[in-house]
């Protein structure tokens, strides 16, 4: 994969759009997803997608080929969604004081094997209150906990994103670990 | 071990960082203490939470509008795709072009005017009595500079590659250049050069 994605950059380096293209399409899913579950919102996780490649491509000629393209795409991408999230900082904390208010029995329910009609719905449920759960952690251990869990990234992987020590790392996704299991509120 | 130790370990644990030495001892708090199983439970749970977040798909047309909104692309760039795209066409047109015996017809739209491509054209200074494009010593040019019908001198840094057609490549001693610099002094050279930098995509690189 990493020989692929160099021969990629390689020509979109020298203005070949269908190689750009290509690359676009390996990590748009990517990408979009650890925005939506930055910001929560499908349109402004598009926008900071897009306006991610977009840097990429205005980047191109400066790109340091010694990191992976995985690591410097993650890492401008992180940096959108942290941006994007300052500016907006007086709405999540008007939306913690009502969600933090919520006790849901999260355990009992999905260790119930019966498939009630309703199953769907509680699927829904519980995804909703994942993400309520992921929106009031501090961006610095949201983005680490999405990288860690819903992008698959290893605890080195993720200290070249941020270019932070992995003992920096660890630290927040422990930190991470303790605010989920409150905020999830197990019985 | 008090539960405070026990928990640091849960974590080191969870991070598959524990020693078999620590693994013994937290394993034995756990056996003992219902309150650190329960919060080792509970983490992992929390994990599997997260890790269970349906995958969201972008929308379909989002390729599409990424590369709508791109800069348009350079000549020398849209060339070299064009001969990607037909390499046979490409060879076959080299050597119509030598059959025919006038390298200099109808091959580029032939003038004799300096054309110039890079990103940054409002940082070159251009030299119209000499026939030189300048790149001055405090200036930092992004990706390829392509001159064709004069030459290139380079005093200050170009983060690309620095090609003359029918000109020359003049580095000052403080020039930076970080691709290549080559001076194409012939249409064939130029076409040969195209072909060359194909043959390098096709092929793979020995790390
Ligand atoms: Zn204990």
């Amino acid at each position: 994969m990493e020989f692929v994605e160099k021969r990629l950059m390689e020509r979109a380096k020298r203005g070949d759009r269908d190689a750009f293209a290509e690359l676009i399409e390996i990590y748009k899913d990517k990408i979009f997803q650890l925005a939506y579950r930055m910001v929560g919102n499908r349109q402004e996780a598009e926008d900071i997608a897009q306006e991610t490649f977009l840097r990429v491509y205005a980047n191109l000629q400066t790109y340091d080929e010694s990191y992976k393209f995985s690591t410097w795409i993650y890492r401008i991408a992180t940096n959108l969604c942290i941006d994007r999230g300052r500016k907006k900082r007086p709405d999540f904390s008007l939306d913690e004081q009502v969600e933090g208010t919520e006790g849901l029995d999260w355990y009992s329910r999905l260790s119930s094997s019966d498939k009630t009609p309703e199953e769907k719905v509680v699927t829904q449920e519980l995804q909703e209150t994942v993400q309520q759960a992921l929106d009031q952690l501090a961006p610095k251990y949201r983005s680490i906990m999405i990288l860690r869990y819903i992008e698959d990234l290893s605890l080195q992987e993720i200290s070249d994103v941020l270019k932070l020590p992995v003992s920096t790392i660890k630290t927040r996704i422990h930190r991470g670990r303790e605010a989920l299991r409150g905020r999830l509120q197990f019985r | 071990m008090e539960c405070r130790q026990a928990n640091v370990l849960i974590h080191e644990y969870l991070d598959g960082d524990l020693d078999e030495l620590s693994n013994q001892h937290l394993q034995i708090h756990l056996q003992g203490c219902e309150a650190c199983r329960r919060k080792l439970h509970e983490f992992q749970l929390a994990v599997v939470y997260v890790q269970s977040t349906s995958h969201v798909h972008v929308s379909a047309d989002f390729t599409a509008r990424v590369l709508a909104q791109l800069p348009t692309p350079t000549k020398a760039s849209q060339f070299s795709k064009w001969l990607r795209h037909h390499p046979f066409l490409a060879a076959a047109a080299v050597f119509l072009v030598l059959m025919t015996g006038s390298l200099t017809a109808s091959w580029f739209e032939t003038d004799d005017t300096l054309q110039v491509s890079s990103s940054n054209l409002d940082k070159l200074k251009i030299d119209k009595e000499r026939n030189v494009v300048i790149v001055p010593s405090d200036v930092t040019i992004e990706g390829d500079l392509v001159v064709r019908n004069g030459s290139v001198e380079v005093q200050g840094q170009v983060q690309g590659n620095v090609v003359a057609i029918e000109g020359k490549v003049f580095k000052a001693s403080t020039a930076q250049i970080a691709g290549e610099a080559e001076s194409i002094e012939a249409i064939f050279d130029w076409i040969w050069y195209e072909m060359k930098n194909i043959g390098n995509d096709l092929l793979p690189v020995t790390p």
